[in-house]
Order: C-alpha cells, then structure tokens, then sequence
C-alpha cells in the first residue's frame, strides 16, 4: 500500500485576461504518492506547470483543496507557503534559476542553511550532492555565468535536494539543455529517485517522461488519463512502447 | 533630435518614481538656492534704494548740545571736505533709554524727534505709516493725533509687539514716560537698536513737553551724505573726532552707513547663510541620487542599449538623450522650485522685515531666478555627463549578450559556508559588498545629515534650550544688571553697593567709542580688572590687557586689518592719540567685530570718563527693577541708566531662538524627507535590479519579511559607517563651521559644547530610522510572486 504524499480536492485555478476568465484547471481530484516518480504530461497551454505550482505551494489555487499530510496548504498565506515550500519541497526549474550573484557553493547554501542553520552539516550534505551530482571542488566557487547549462541545472538539482525535501518539483528540466546535458541531468533525477525521492515532473518530452514510473496526462485542466509504468529500466523497450501506446490513445 | 528625444521619453515613462524623487530634490534644491540669492543680494540692496529714497545720510551724529557755535563749526568742517554732498542739522533730544520688547528689554540710544520738524526733513527723511500698509511703506492716513502721541520704528511694531493705540511705557535715563503708539515710521540710518540709535518722533505736544522736563539733552542731529558711501566710517571718525576734541564735555552717538547697512541685516545674514548651507546639501544629494540613477539606467537597459548601438546609434546620441532625459527633469523641477520660493518668499520676507525694520517688497528677480535654474540644470547636466561616459566604451555585442557586469566575479565576497553570520545578515552583507554606488550614494546622504544632526544638536544645547554659550559668545559680558552713573558720583556709588548685600559683585565695564589710526570706530570697553568679568571667554587668544598701554582687539577686526598680537596700534579718542599693544583677540558681534578691551587707566591715555557703566551681580532672588528703582531715588539724575541686562538679552535673544527653532525644525524635516526620499530611491531601484534574485528567493521559501529585513539591513553597513565617521568628523569640525557661518557678525572662533550625548542617539536615531524606513520601501516584496518570475519566463 503506498503513503499519500499529497492529495487535491476539486482543485481549480483561473485567470482573468482581459476581463475574460481562462479556466486553466478544473475540480481536480488527484493523489500523489511517497516514493513515485510521477509525471505530467499534456500539449502547451494544458495547464502542467499551473499544476506543478498549486501542488508545490508555489502559487495557491482558485478553489479546492491541497493537502500535505493533515494539512491543507491552499489556504495558505504567501510567508506560510513559503516556509511550507522550504520544509518539504525541492525545485528544479527549466530556466535553471541559479542566483548570479552568488557562487555555485553560497547559492546551494542559500537554500539550505534556511531551513538548517548548523553550517559543517550543510556543507558536507552539499559537499555529497556534489559528489554525486558529478560537480568538482573548482566548479563550486564559480558563479552560475561561468557554467555550462548542465553543470548549472546539476547545481540547481543539488540546490532542490539540499534539504532532503519530501517531493521534489521539477519543471521542464531539461527544457533548455542540449540532448546529451538533457540526458545526464535526467540520469541524475533517476538516480535520485532510485534512492527513494518522491518527483514531481512537468515535461512535453517523451524522453523525460520515460524516467517516470507514472504518468499522469493533463487536456484542458482536467487529467484525462493515468499510466503505471512501473520501476525505470534503461533501455526497456516494452515500457518505451506503453507510454507510447498511452500517450497516443490521449490524443498526443 | 528626434530620435534622441524617443529614447529620452522612453527612459522617462519606464522610470515614473525616479522622475517623482528627483523632481522634488531638485525643486528643494532651487526653491532654497532662490531663496538664498533673493536674501543676499537683493535684501541687502533694498537698504541702499531705502536710503536713496528717504535721502538719508551716510553719517549719522547725535550731538548731545544745540549750541550755536558747534553748529557753525560742525558746518565748517563738513563744508571744507570736498567729500560733503549735502547736510543738514536739526533739534532733537537724544538720551540713552529702554522699553519693553519682545518679553525682555530693549536698551538702546534714543534719538527723538518732533514729527512736523521731521516729516518736513528735506534729508535723512523719515516715513510714517499705519499699521495696515506698513510692509509697503507707503504713509498712510492716521489715527486721531494723541497729546502723548509717539511714532515708533517699525522694528518695535512689529516684532516688539506694539499696536497703534496701545501705551508704551518708555525709560528715558533713569524715568518713565508713557506715550500712545499712533504709527510706525521707517529710518534707514536710525531704524533699530543695530543701527546704534533708534529714532522716536514724538507730537508737538508730548516732544515740548519732554524737552522742558530736561530728561533728555537738547541735542542735535547731524546727517551727512558723503560722495562715497564707503568711505562713511572714515568720514564718521572724522567728524566725531573733530567734535569731541573741540567740544569734549559733549556726548556723542554716531553711526556710518557701511556698519548700519551690515548691521541692520544680520538675521537675514544668518538665514541666507542656513539656506545656502541646505541648497548645497539638497544639491549634492541630488547630483548623487542623480548620478546613481544613470549608472543603474545603464545596468538595467543594457540590452536596449546594446540594441540601439546594433541599428547605429552612436554613443553621443545616447548619452545626449540621457543629458536631456535629466536635463528635461531639471529644468522644469528648477522653475517649480523657483516658483515654489516665490510662494514661501513672502513669509520670510514678513520674518525678515521684523528683524531689519525696513520694508520690503517681493518682486521678480531675474539673477537669482536665472542662477537657480542655471546652477541646478548645469550641475544635474555634468553629472549625468560624467556617470554616462562609459557607454562609449560599451561594445554593442557585450551589450547584448550580458550587458556589462557591475559583479566582481573574481571572489565571493561573504562566502556562506566561511561566514560566522546567520544567514539573512550574510546575504545582507552580500548583498551591501557588491553594491559599490549604493554604499556611495548612501555614504554620502548620511554623511550630510550627520552634519545637519550635529549641527541641530549644537543650536538646540546652545541656542535654543540654554542660550548662555550662544549669549557668551554674541553679546560677551553678562550680567544681572547694568548701571551707569555720573564719574562726579561713582565713588558714592561704590561705596553703596560695597555696602548692599544684595550685589554680590561689581565691576566696571563702561564701553565707549574710539578710532584705530584708520578712522575706524571701534568699540573699546574698559574695566579696572578683567580677571572679574563673568565671560572670561570673551579673549580667545592671547590674554586680556592688564596694563595701561595693552589693548586687546576684536579678532574678526584685527584679521581684516592683519595685526596680530605683539603688533602696535594707535588709538584715539576726543582729539588724543596713543600706542598700544596687542594682548590679546577678542570676540564680541556687538559691533560686528569692532571692538577692544582697555584697562581704565588705557582709555584715560585719550579719553576722559565723564559717566561710568558698572555691572553687578546681585544675589539671587532680588528683584532687579526694584533695585533699579532704589538706585535711581538714591542717585537721581546722575544715574544715567540702569538697565535689566537679563530683560534687554531676553528681549534681543527671542529673536535669535525664535529664527534657530525655525531653522532646526525646517532642517530636520527636510533631513527626515531626504533619508525617506533616497532610501526609497535606493530600495526601489534595488528592488527592480533584483527582481529576479527576490523570486528565485521566494521560490526556494525565503519569506517576505525575511526579504525586507535582508534589503534594509543591506544598507546597514554603509549607514551605520557613514553616520558613525558623519558624527565624529562633523564633531570635530562643526564649531570651526559655525564660525565661518557667523563670521559676518564677528564671529571667528566658537566654542560650543558639541552635545555627545544627544548627537550620539540622534545618531543612532537616524540609523534606526534609515532601517525601518528600509524595512518598510522594502514592503514592495510582497508584491514580487515567485510564480510570476518562473511562469513568465
């Protein structure tokens, strides 16, 4: 039986455009879990990342319901939702976002000493990440102007998981990387996952969506379709094929 | 042109509270510049155009003696200098006296006059006004003529509080007289006890009446218009020399039109210099804000003007729309300034006219209005100029590719995991480390409110709250009270106050007017030993005289005349001259500087006492004109004043409190306005720089206080440094300021006690105050959603 991570009742987001509401999500009714690598998929204008931002406390919605745990975080003010996204989430952004100010070291830092103020503890959790992430020692001191687009969406990973979130949010995060720096920055997210991180994925590329073991397919701010994928196997044809099978009967 | 102008009208629209703040620092800036040059040039002018229409004198005598004889020989003497334009003589009493003023006393010669004979002046002519059309000088139809009528300079109407009808109680020598006030009158050279001697025109009746009660000498007044009014202190000396040796039993007053036309100014002096002082402080801080907004145009438009130079704009055109862009707020925000003076101008004139006594009134002036716009406009000009150079230096492809990094990327500056600090103050630090025009900019502003608090702290400890320091200094010697007795009396009078134990200390202080070799009247007072005077302040270099050939000179005095002590100079008085040496410098304004300290046996080398002044110390609790009273049943007519030293300071001081309240209370507003208006500036542009930085912030789950607090306290490290250096420098160097400030008035060294105590906690005030001002210009955090940073990207 799998741990509710979080849950949306009747969840609905709306903008006004010139006077005219745009209903972006309507009554969504959706369950994530602890553990899954779950992505969402759907064409432009669906509404995946008004999604990703209500889930993630990131923006709040119009109407309905997101609950964390015992807690229904919708109804939250913009500094409780701040510290609700520094406890609990973790955020990869398809922009990257790193602070240009600030070194690779101090922008990882930023964010964890945050939540966590014992300074030898964050730097070695950093230090680990790093390792992991496969960023050296010189590159750390480096500002983000000085990086490759895959060294700096790796530090942005290492900067989302800095805290040990419970979900990590990713948008789009290969979006403005080359294939190849797409595919380590997607290798390092599996990784992660393989060790057990909940993800939260947004992404139009089937190639991402693969690393995912479910997939949940957003039209018109309704998720018209769900698929298990099951546990990620490089180079599993058979699971290659399902999401596709999935995603053709979605209409994509 | 055109498309210089496009791109100006594009800055200006994108940047609607730069335009806002910058508009009203320089409209401050030039409505107080206007202000200033109204004040000194014109103001002082006005006196000249009074003197010319009254027809008034360029020397003014008092004689006190209507004998036929001197007359003819004061007409010899001023007919045989080719010098002599124009003179006339005519009866008056004249007698020194006091009255009620502005809740104290004034204690001044008075010089009065029968007003048919002075009305009928073809010189030194006197106006008389009511009390409705005063301010514009012109004679006005009056009330019903009174017995007891009496017309007063208009300096007592206004600012010492008498209306038409009431009843002034004035002390002629040592007795009362009460006349009706029926009307203010206007005297260029005889209009306010700073000009030595104030003219009262008394009816027919009430002056005939005075004349035979014999309380005043029958006199004579003597003016002079002389070819060259600055040679007026020459000529005064002249004459008054040449009256008293051949008349020496005669009192004397006189006055030149240079010292009067200084002397009846000095408020506005004062004032002129304050706003000058503030036009410049607004001014810098302008140009500051000014420069700083061009740099961050630059930074922030730096893709846009990469694109510019891509389709051919060259780095002239841009910087010439930046030149306009500032020049075009300037220019505008200047006439709003001046146009602002002009609306306030008439409020100060009122001021000011209650301080001078000489009407005046507001018109447009073309070099003040035209120097407020030029100054303001040509400074905003060269500094946008300088700030703008480096866009020629800009490549247009760095341009558009990242636009030049103001970050020094070669260090982190505050790295996180070396810094012993919590989080937000590191990111504060951070933040204050790499933002070098910010810290400038905020150096500078506080630097010049350091000034401002020190200075604000000084007039309130010195000035405003206890005035003894600011009294030392101005007037110099104090007392309780003053009296002045016939030489042919002073012992008995000695002798009696030795015996009264309500004195608890006596000592002479008798001033009396002589000549440095020059001509220059300067005002020597003498006592038998200065080491019993009260303000032992008074010699501020050297010591005061002890022997008889020692004199100690008033230092403003003795630098314009380069002597120095050790030097020699000859004095005279009543046709006698001798040598003496310079002891000592003193300082004293009451004669602008003009004055020495003689022993008695020095004045008694050139001149003969024939009254003496002594001031006493009475016990504590002893009424003082009940005193007076005594003194003067005792001694009669042969005690010629006895003034209530405490009551003349209160009345001549009020003035000085009143305008000083006025001046700290206006600085500290602006001083409060100015640390709102650049922090905000500061804050909002930090604010649009870092939009991006505060979302990703957010995003990561930083909190919107967290974000404020991190953003004032950025500032922190530039204020707190600034106002620290600010207060510690203007410590030290204030009183030298202030004595430059008042050195119009004679006043070269001050010697406030710098309040530590209250400069310190302003000081800490003005941090504290620039943090939550901070805090709250930072409260536009709240608006930047992280969501709208990711989402819009």
């Amino acid at each position: 039986m799998k741990e509710i991570l979080l849950q949306t009742k009747s969840l609905s987001k709306s903008f006004s455009t010139g006077g005219v509401m745009q209903h972006v999500l309507k009554n969504i009714d959706l369950t994530l879990y602890r553990g899954d690598f779950t992505v969402i998929m759907g064409a432009s204008g669906a509404g995946k990342s008004t999604l990703l931002y209500a889930l993630s406390g990131m923006d709040t919605p119009t109407l309905g319901e997101v609950w964390f745990g015992e807690r229904d975080i919708a109804g939250l003010g913009g500094d409780a939702l701040a510290v609700f996204r520094r406890e609990h989430c973790g955020f990869v952004f398809q922009q990257i976002h790193l602070i240009d100010t600030m070194n690779v070291m101090d922008n990882v830092l930023a964010a964890g000493l945050l939540v966590n103020g014992d300074k030898k503890r964050m730097v070695r959790r950093a230090g680990e990440l790093f390792a992991a992430v496969d960023i050296p020692k010189e590159t750390q001191k480096k500002f983000p102007t000085q990086l490759s687009g895959g060294e700096a969406q790796r530090v942005g990973i290492v900067r989302a998981l800095i805290n040990s979130p419970e979900i990590l949010f990713a948008d789009e995060p290969t979006g403005a990387l080359n294939s190849k720096t797409g595919l380590d920055v997607l290798d390092v997210l599996s990784r992660f996952h393989e060790a057990g991180q909940s993800v939260v994925m947004v992404t139009h590329d089937m190639r991402s969506a693969r690393r995912g073991n479910r997939i949940l397919y957003l039209k018109d701010g309704v998720v018209t379709g769900e698929c298990d994928l099951g546990r990620y196997v490089h180079g599993d044809a058979a699971r290659h094929e399902k999401l596709s099978a999935f995603l053709t009967e979605m209409g994509w | 042109m055109r498309k210089i102008m496009l791109i100006a009208g594009s800055n200006l629209r994108r940047a609607k509270g730069q335009v806002a703040s910058i508009v009203v620092l320089i409209l401050a800036a030039s409505a107080m510049m206007n202000l200033w040059l109204m004040l000194q040039t014109d103001y002082q002018q006005n006196f000249r155009r009074y003197h010319e229409k009254l027809n008034a004198g360029h020397v003014t005598l008092a004689v006190s003696s209507r004998e036929e004889a001197l007359r003819e020989d004061i007409a010899e003497i001023l007919e045989n200098d080719e010098r002599t334009v124009e003179y006339e003589m005519m009866d008056a009493l004249s007698m020194v006296g006091s009255f009620a003023y502005n809740g104290g006393e004034i204690n001044t010669e008075f010089v009065i006059l029968e007003k048919e004979s002075a009305q009928n002046k073809s010189m030194e002519r006197i106006e008389i006004s009511g009390y409705g059309d005063a301010a514009a000088g012109d004679a006005g139809t009056l009330a019903g003529e009174e017995p007891d009528g009496i017309y007063i300079p208009m300096i007592y109407g206004g600012a010492g509080g008498f209306a038409q009808g009431d009843t002034m109680e004035l002390t002629i020598g040592s007795t009362a007289r009460y006349y009706t006030v029926l009307g203010v009158l206007n005297s260029v050279m005889m209009g306010s006890h700073n000009c030595s001697m104030s003219v009262f025109l008394l009816t027919k009746e009430a002056y005939e009446k005075l004349e035979q009660d014999g309380l005043a000498p029958a006199s004579t007044l003597v003016s002079v218009r002389i070819r060259d009014g600055a040679e007026s202190e020459e000529f005064e000396a002249l004459l008054a020399d040449a009256v008293s040796s051949r008349y020496p039993g005669v009192r004397i007053l006189s006055n030149s039109y240079t010292t009067v036309s200084q002397s009846r100014y000095i408020s506005q002096m004062i004032c002129a210099g304050i706003l000058s002082a503030m036009a410049c402080i607004v001014t810098l801080i302008a140009l500051v804000v000014i420069s700083s907004g061009v740099m961050n145009d630059i930074q922030e438009n730096m893709k846009m003007l990469g694109a510019l130079k891509a389709i051919g704009y060259q780095s002239r055109q841009i910087i010439a729309a930046l030149l306009l862009q500032y020049s075009g707020l300037t220019l505008p925000a200047s006439v709003l300034g001046v146009a602002l003076s002009y609306a306030l101008f008439p409020m100060i004139n009122r001021m000011m006219t209650a301080q001078t006594g000489i009407p005046y009134e507001v018109h447009f002036l073309p070099l003040p209005c035209m120097l407020s716009l030029v100054l303001p406009t040509g400074t905003v000009a060269l500094a946008v100029w300088f700030a703008a150079r480096r866009i020629r230096k800009i490549e247009p492809v760095t341009a558009l590719r990242q636009g030049v990094q103001t970050h020094s990327f070669k260090r982190s500056r505050v790295p996180l995991d070396q810094t012993r600090l919590p989080l937000v103050p590191a990111l504060a630090l951070k933040a204050a480390a790499s933002g070098i025009r910010q810290n400038i900019t905020v150096c500078i502003t506080m630097l010049a409110l350091s000034l401002v608090i020190t200075f604000t702290g000084l007039m309130l400890e010195n000035v405003i709250m206890d005035m003894d320091p600011f009294l030392h200094m101005i007037v110099g010697e104090t007392a309780d009270s003053c009296i002045d007795v016939n030489v042919d009396r002073e012992d008995e009078f000695l002798r009696q106050i030795e015996e009264d134990d309500r004195v608890e200390k006596a000592w002479l202080y008798h001033s009396e007017e002589v000549r440095h070799a020059g001509g220059i009247a300067l005002i020597a007072t003498m006592s038998d030993d200065f080491s019993d005077v009260n303000n032992q302040d008074v010699c501020v270099f050297g010591r005061f005289p002890k022997y008889e050939n020692e004199v100690a000179v008033g230092i403003k005095y003795a630098r314009e005349q380069h002597l120095s002590v050790g030097d020699t100079i000859t004095l005279a008085a009543e046709g006698k001259e001798a040598e003496y040496l310079i002891c000592g410098m003193t300082q004293i304004s009451n004669n602008l500087g003009k004055d020495c300290l003689l022993t008695r046996e020095g004045y008694e080398r050139i001149g003969t006492f024939t009254h003496t002044s002594y001031y006493l110390n009475l016990r504590e609790g002893t009424d003082i004109d009940a005193f007076h009273e005594e003194m003067q049943e005792r001694f009669g007519i042969s005690l010629n004043a006895a003034i209530n030293i405490l009551a003349v300071i209160e009345g001549s001081s009020a003035v000085y409190v009143s305008l000083m309240t006025m001046i700290v209370t206006a600085v500290l507003v602006l001083g409060t306005a100015v640390v709102v208006f650049v922090l905000w500036l500061l804050v909002r542009t930090m604010l649009n720089y870092k939009k991006r930085e505060y979302g990703i912030l957010k995003a990561l789950g930083f909190t919107t206080r967290q974000l404020m607090v991190q953003t004032a306290l950025s500032f922190l490290p530039a204020v707190t440094i600034s106002t620290v250096v600010g207060i510690v420098v203007s410590a030290v160097v204030i009183n030298p300021l202030t004595a430059l400030f008042l050195n119009g008035i004679g006043i070269v060294k001050c010697t406030f006690a710098v309040p530590v105590g209250f400069i310190t906690a302003a000081g800490a005030g003005l941090i504290l105050f620039a943090f939550v001002t901070a805090c709250l210009m930072a409260l536009r955090i709240r608006k930047i959603a992280p969501v709208t940073l990711i989402g819009g990207e």
